[in-house]
């Protein structure tokens, strides 16, 4: 070991030189930005504003607006998601046969391209897609999925529920089974219901999974873009405007990189309170289970 | 019979509930894609409807022969084959040589390195968004695949990922050839690379993943309708078009989404490998 002094850079190196000049250079790079007016057509005019890009967010209804949708985004699904993942889970658990065919079918939504999903669920949405398609041929009159600023968000979080079950079922399967199956059989020889067996055995196990899922599935809905771009661009009547839309479009249409840098860094110190809050509540949790 | 020997005799038997309600979930996990590949099959561009509409109306690749007679998604499939075919072996590449240097060796700051390597897992990539813009527009690479693939290069879960397999991998033959007098880096070419071939495919496949899916970078940092990746030109032609030809923009689709059926049909364990160590896919 004594030999290695020194050499281990030539091996970090190729990858430490991306890392430093495509990962930690635009992080830094971002901060100092959101204290800049910066529109990349007049570079003449470039000054240091201070906190105003902070000030002007904060007192921005659109920023408020977004934090709503996410909020709205998360209260909506994570309920969802949770309980069919954890039961999709608890299914393929009691299941021998067909495990890795069912697991298959389930997850592999979850490794599909998002605009890709996004366009199948369009193609059901439209005026005259399968959905409406189906809801004539009972009788019911035409939803505008996407068009009705009632609709569109919950549209875009059933198909959000719809692409990620299988990933977090997977991660909660994963926990399942660490379990011992000798710990379960014990307890099922000592006469307990599988539901007692699921409750007092199984759910304390995976239950750091479960906050992890909780927590992922906040972080991803602070992030929130391809879905929102592909369907229904922030509207309609900014119904389904989401921070990072928020964002694209104050960078990229009116140019305004300052300020759209200073939106990137709230949405970076936002995710960070989540992971914050989140380990609070995993150490809380902690000193309550003895 | 006691209630114990009951739940045994009942564990014993096949869990029919279950089989049915996981059909059903796998029916409407999977029903999408294959409304997805029927459309793409269908004559004209508009959406079957009825239940009927979706086995009884004529099949056509008309769709795909539009695709491949150097239509626009010719393009964008090729520069996504391009993007991902040069980033995913050069991703794999710095992975192993970074992810095991920092496995076999000490040195100062080890720790302050990995944190901040792992905290970037956990960050909004958006952040990044603004900067890379100007710093590749400053360069003049903006619109280049160099400003396609380069961003990728940077992503720390490969070497994460490599780091602690080497970890939990024996260093005795690395020693034994060194004291033979194998060279650094002899040694990693001819000795660790051939080894770490289950490691690499979960850095492999994951980067493949999230290189071949990769959206929103790709939207800002490229200008012209030649340089669009797959997402990119799918994403925006669907919104170009006053009426949407649904047939082309779910062929456009079905291809985005064969390499990652094979990439799933061979590596799904490497997949779900990478997800529980944090890939953050």
């Amino acid at each position: 070991m004594s030999g290695a002094r020194g050499r281990p850079f030539l091996g970090i190196a190729p990858w430490g030189v991306f890392f430093a000049v495509f990962g930690l250079f635009p992080l830094a790079y971002a901060f100092v930005l959101s204290f800049l007016s910066l529109n990349p057509l007049r570079p003449d005019l470039v000054r240091w504003v201070g906190f105003a890009n902070y000030e002007r967010a904060l007192a921005s209804p659109s920023f408020w607006h977004a934090l709503r949708t996410t909020a709205f985004f998360v209260v909506g699904t994570l309920p969802v998601t949770l309980t069919l993942a954890y039961g999709v889970a608890a299914l393929l658990s009691r299941i021998r046969r067909g495990e890795t065919f069912f697991r298959a079918a389930i997850f592999f939504p979850a490794t599909l391209s998002m605009v890709v999903i996004a366009l199948v669920f369009k193609s059901l949405y439209a005026e005259e897609g399968l959905l409406n398609g189906w809801l004539a041929a009972v009788g019911l009159p035409r939803v505008h999925w996407l068009q009705d600023p009632s609709l569109a968000l919950p549209s875009i979080m059933l198909m959000d529920v719809w692409a990620s079950v299988g990933y977090y079922a997977i991660l909660i399967l994963a926990a399942r089974k660490t379990l011992p199956r000798e710990q379960l059989e014990a307890a099922r020889l000592e006469g307990l219901s599988p539901l007692t067996v699921e409750r007092r055995i199984v759910l304390p196990h995976v239950r750091p999974v479960l906050l992890f899922v909780v927590l992922l599935n906040t972080i991803r809905s602070f992030q929130i873009f391809i879905e929102v771009f592909v369907l229904t661009r922030g509207g309609p009547l900014e119904s389904t405007l989401t921070l990072v839309y928020h964002l694209y479009e104050r960078a990229f249409y009116h140019f305004e990189m300052g300020y759209a840098s200073a939106l990137a860094y709230l949405l970076l110190i936002l995710v960070g309170l989540v992971l914050l809050a989140q380990r609070r509540l995993i150490g809380r949790g902690a000193e309550a289970a003895p | 019979m006691s209630r114990a020997a009951s739940r045994v005799a009942r564990a014993g038997r096949a869990p029919y509930g279950a089989y049915a309600a996981l059909s059903a979930i796998a029916l409407v996990s999977l029903a999408p894609l294959v409304y997805m590949a029927r459309v793409s099959f269908g004559v004209g561009g508009d959406l079957p409807i009825a239940p009927g509409d979706w086995f009884g109306r004529a099949l056509t690749l008309d769709h795909y022969r539009d695709l491949w007679s150097g239509g626009p998604m010719a393009r964008f499939a090729l520069n996504s084959l391009v993007v991902t075919g040069i980033a995913v072996p050069i991703q794999i590449l710095i992975s192993a040589a970074a992810g095991h240097a920092l496995a076999r060796t000490r040195f100062v700051g080890k720790g302050v390195f990995l944190a901040i390597a792992t905290a970037f897992l956990i960050l909004p990539r958006q952040v990044t968004l603004i900067p890379l813009y100007l710093l590749l527009a400053w360069l003049g690479l903006l619109d280049t695949y160099p400003a396609l693939i380069l961003p990728h290069l940077a992503d720390p879960f490969g070497v994460l990922f490599m780091a602690h397999y080497y970890q939990t991998m024996s260093p005795e033959l690395e020693e034994a050839a060194r004291t033979d007098g194998f060279a650094p880096s002899a040694i990693f070419w001819r000795i660790v690379l051939p080894l770490s071939g289950p490691g690499l495919a979960v850095v492999g496949v994951n980067g493949f993943l999230t290189t071949w899916n990769a959206f929103l970078h790709p939207l800002v940092l490229t200008t012209s309708e030649s340089m669009r990746t797959l997402p990119v030109g799918l994403a925006l032609f669907a919104q170009s078009e006053f009426r949407v030809d649904w047939g082309a923009l779910l062929a456009g689709s079905t291809v985005a989404t064969l390499p990652v059926l094979l990439a799933f049909a061979f590596f799904q364990r490497q997949i779900v490998e990478g997800i529980l160590q944090g890939s953050g896919r």
